[in-house]
């Protein structure tokens, strides 16, 4: 298929992301598509310390800046960056109009693991037009395959709020709390639990 | 060491032929260093070149493959597609696929691995540009990469398989029967196979010691 069939889902940041992973349903290394949004942004600014990725992104078409720890770097079609250090702060930019950066990455040593955060991006469009069962799926089947990632608890829990399933919100909140104990704080002030703060057991 | 990030591009990569002369490898991986999985570029330089050649990956290997730019004519088991630029072709482990350039300077990049595993290098890219290296002329470098990648990947036949086929076209008949032979005794019926069909070896069959290997 053409990457520019692949679905088009526009981030908060600005950037839009194209699952080609998802789609394909590529089991053995990451890679996705990155597309400007109306910010201009193609690559949100992270660092991959949380994976331990190494990552390579390629551009693919258009012109875009890269900022990778504080140097730019402007590259165009068939040039690409190659980041060793999960460390290193990136992000990008598209310099103009159209631009496509296809991003490759894994743990080196290590068999690929799928990030959590792609089932959280797969399940935006449902939970933009509020079809919560829809977005409650996208967390379960992933979900499956990683019962005991804290992420994917807590992002189910707030759609389960959301749906009203009040009591699987609660028990996926505090499951995630239990594993890691950040989550409590981002529940505190996380206007998905607004539904369920004032329940008995809310432990934020 | 490494640096902490590098910017390459495709066009600065070497351009390692197959022997038969297409496709050609622009070794991405080994230039970049990188090391989560197996990633590269593969170019035909002409309209009609390979582009990527045919094979199953039935090691278990599912890959991505990703036209660059220029175009290309997919094969992946009884389908045929024209590839644009950006086309995304995703092959899964024992299926055969093969590309063609549809036009001249058409570049694909190939990402592969197996699921489930931790990935390592495989000793193909080294004889790959072992190969490349002993067609250019490059005959100790090449002779060193072979050394150094036996080395890595003791117990290997295919490794030793290669290194018989570097010698014969290297002209080393001793040493390409030696490898031979050990490549033989850790996987005969897989050897002896390959070794009536390869065309590297053809400067040895009508030796003595061929007998000696297969009999």
């Amino acid at each position: 298929m053409h990457v520019d069939a692949l679905d088009r889902i526009e981030l908060d940041d600005g950037f839009v992301w194209r699952p080609v992973r998802r789609r394909f349903g590529i089991r053995a290394f990451g890679v996705n598509a990155y597309s400007p949004g109306e910010t201009g942004q193609v690559i949100e600014e992270h660092t991959e310390e949380t994976f331990g990725h190494e990552e390579m992104y390629v551009v693919l078409r258009g012109r875009v800046r890269f900022m990778i720890d504080g140097d730019e770097h402007e590259l165009g079609p068939g040039q690409l960056v190659v980041l060793h250090d999960p460390s290193l702060r990136r992000s990008a930019v598209a310099v103009g109009g159209d631009a496509l950066v296809l991003a490759l990455g894994g743990k080196p040593g290590a068999p690929h693991e799928v990030s959590a955060w792609e089932a959280t991006f797969a399940a935006i469009p449902a939970a933009r037009a509020e079809r919560w069962e829809d977005a409650i799926r996208i967390h379960e089947e992933a979900l499956a395959e990683r019962p005991d990632d804290p992420r994917l608890l807590y992002n189910l829990s707030c759609m389960e709020a959301r749906a009203g399933r009040r009591v699987d919100a609660l028990l996926h909140l505090r499951r995630a709390i239990e594993l890691e104990p950040k989550w409590a704080d981002y529940a505190a002030a996380d206007s998905d639990f607004a539904s369920i703060r004032d329940e008995p057991g809310f432990p934020a | 060491m490494r640096p902490r990030y590098e910017i390459l591009s495709l066009d600065d990569l070497e351009r390692l032929p197959a022997t038969k002369g297409s496709p050609v490898l622009l070794p991405l991986r080994r230039t970049a260093g990188f090391r989560p999985f197996g990633v590269n570029a593969w170019l035909g330089e002409k309209a009609g070149d390979q582009v990527i050649e045919r094979h199953a990956e039935r090691g278990g290997d599912e890959e991505l493959y990703v036209v660059v730019r220029g175009s290309a004519r997919f094969t992946v088991g009884d389908e045929t597609v024209d590839a644009p630029p950006g086309t995304l072709v995703h092959v899964p482990p024992g299926t055969v696929r093969e590309a063609v350039a549809a036009e001249d300077d058409t570049v694909v990049l190939a990402a592969g691995a197996k699921a489930g595993e931790a990935w390592e290098p495989k000793p193909w890219e080294d004889f790959h540009v072992a190969f490349a290296y002993r067609a250019a002329g490059r005959v100790d470098e090449a002779r060193a990469l072979v050394r150094d990648t036996l080395a890595r990947h003791p117990g290997s036949w295919e490794g030793e398989f290669n290194a018989a086929c570097f010698e014969a076209l290297a002209g080393d008949a001793a040493a390409a029967f030696a490898h031979l032979r050990r490549a033989h005794e850790r996987a005969p019926g897989e050897v002896a196979r390959f070794a009536e069909e390869d065309p590297d070896l053809a400067p040895l069959r009508g030796d003595a010691r061929w007998r000696e290997v297969f009999e």
